[in-house]
């Protein structure tokens, strides 16, 4: 089962693995991150103008580390977008991803959540810190081997 | 570097302004204040936390000379954010000096931690169980010496002091104050007896 962007990216010998159709049918591709940044360039180039939505979960305890990227190619008179869903995996030891800012500008706040909640570091976002969390915290909070500290908060108040 | 003496001021209940209100304040600060001056602020903050203590652990706290000279500074717009505090209902602690009379607030001397206990004055507190906040105090200070002068730091330490907080209260050692201006039981509505493990009830037959 290929879709038509995974045939596209065969014939220009661009490396990637098809994972299937989600319940949308929308096409999801898994890019390697070291490939992720030409293939965004080759993405954007092909017409893919707008980034629908940038996540990243914790695949399993002790296992990778994924950042969703959702695509879809705005035209006039089209009611039905192609649109795309990659999935870049990183390891936990050294998770590195390029990041996507200067193709799509609106992974600026998106990339920093998922920087913030898993620890996944985006190569050459430009201010890349904590969105959420208080700056100085410490460990990422949406990971599964994640243990939330003992604090003394207010709805510790019966 | 610097010495290594570690000395903590407390007092207990002065008479002062804020409609006879009691706060309790602690200081934990190096005596080499000028020594701490002529270095930079990052050496200050690993200073600060690498301090060895020499007096033993039990021995209660040392009063420490208050500075009626200070002054609040780097309280302006330009340092707006930028103090480290935790601040729960009952522990604030700030990497700051704060005068306990004129509430002086000088963020020059970040060498200092300053504990406000129970600045609501929800819980009736005596010298002594104010000690024992203290000595815990100086055992978590001692406990994470080493560690970066953070808000995150600063947040573990008073919420382990909220902890022992409540372990006092539950123990029996320290209790509501019913004339507090707020009466919500923040730490658990009053009991006869909280910690009853070792106590029998009296109206249980026993063969």
């Amino acid at each position: 089962m290929q879709g038509r962007l995974s045939a596209w990216l065969v014939k220009r010998r661009l490396v990637h693995r098809s994972l299937g159709f989600d319940y949308q049918g929308i096409e999801t591709l898994q890019i390697k991150p070291e490939d992720w940044h030409s293939i965004a360039v080759i993405l954007y180039v092909y017409g893919y103008n707008y980034l629908r939505s940038q996540c990243a979960y914790d695949v399993a305890p002790g296992g990778l580390l994924a950042s969703v990227y959702h695509l879809t190619r705005i035209q006039y008179g089209v009611d039905q977008p192609e649109e795309v869903c990659i999935k870049v995996f990183a390891p936990r030891r050294n998770p590195r991803t390029p990041s996507v800012f200067w193709i799509w500008k609106s992974a600026d706040f998106q990339e920093r959540e998922s920087y913030d909640m898993l620890g996944i570091s985006y190569d050459n976002h430009p201010r890349l810190k904590r969105i959420l969390m208080p700056e100085s915290w410490i460990g990422w909070p949406l990971r599964k081997d994640y243990i939330a500290p003992n604090f003394y908060e207010i709805q510790d108040a019966h | 570097m610097a010495s290594t003496s570690f000395s903590i001021l407390g007092w207990v209940g002065g008479k002062r302004g804020l409609g006879g209100r009691k706060m309790n304040s602690i200081s934990a600060q190096q005596t080499d204040v000028q020594q701490q001056s002529q270095v930079n602020i990052q050496q200050q903050e690993e200073e600060k936390e690498k301090v060895t203590v020499k007096q033993p652990q039990k021995q209660p706290p040392q009063t420490q000379p208050r500075q009626p000279m200070a002054k609040s500074k780097n309280m302006s717009v330009e340092y707006g954010g930028q103090w480290f505090s935790s601040v729960t209902r009952h522990v604030r602690i700030y990497a700051a000096y704060i005068d306990p009379v004129t509430h002086a607030f000088d963020q020059t001397q970040m060498d200092k931690l300053t504990l406000l206990l129970d600045p609501t004055n929800e819980f009736v507190w005596t010298s002594e169980t104010c000690n024992k906040v203290y000595a815990y105090f100086q055992e978590l200070v001692d406990h994470y010496e080493g560690a970066p002068l953070a808000e995150y730091t600063l947040r573990l330490i008073g919420s382990d002091i909220e902890h022992y907080i409540r372990k006092l209260l539950y123990d029996g050692e320290i209790k509501y104050n019913m004339n507090a201006r707020t009466l919500n039981f923040s730490m658990g509505k009053p009991r006869v007896i909280f910690n009853n493990n070792d106590r029998e009830v009296q109206d249980v037959q026993k063969d």
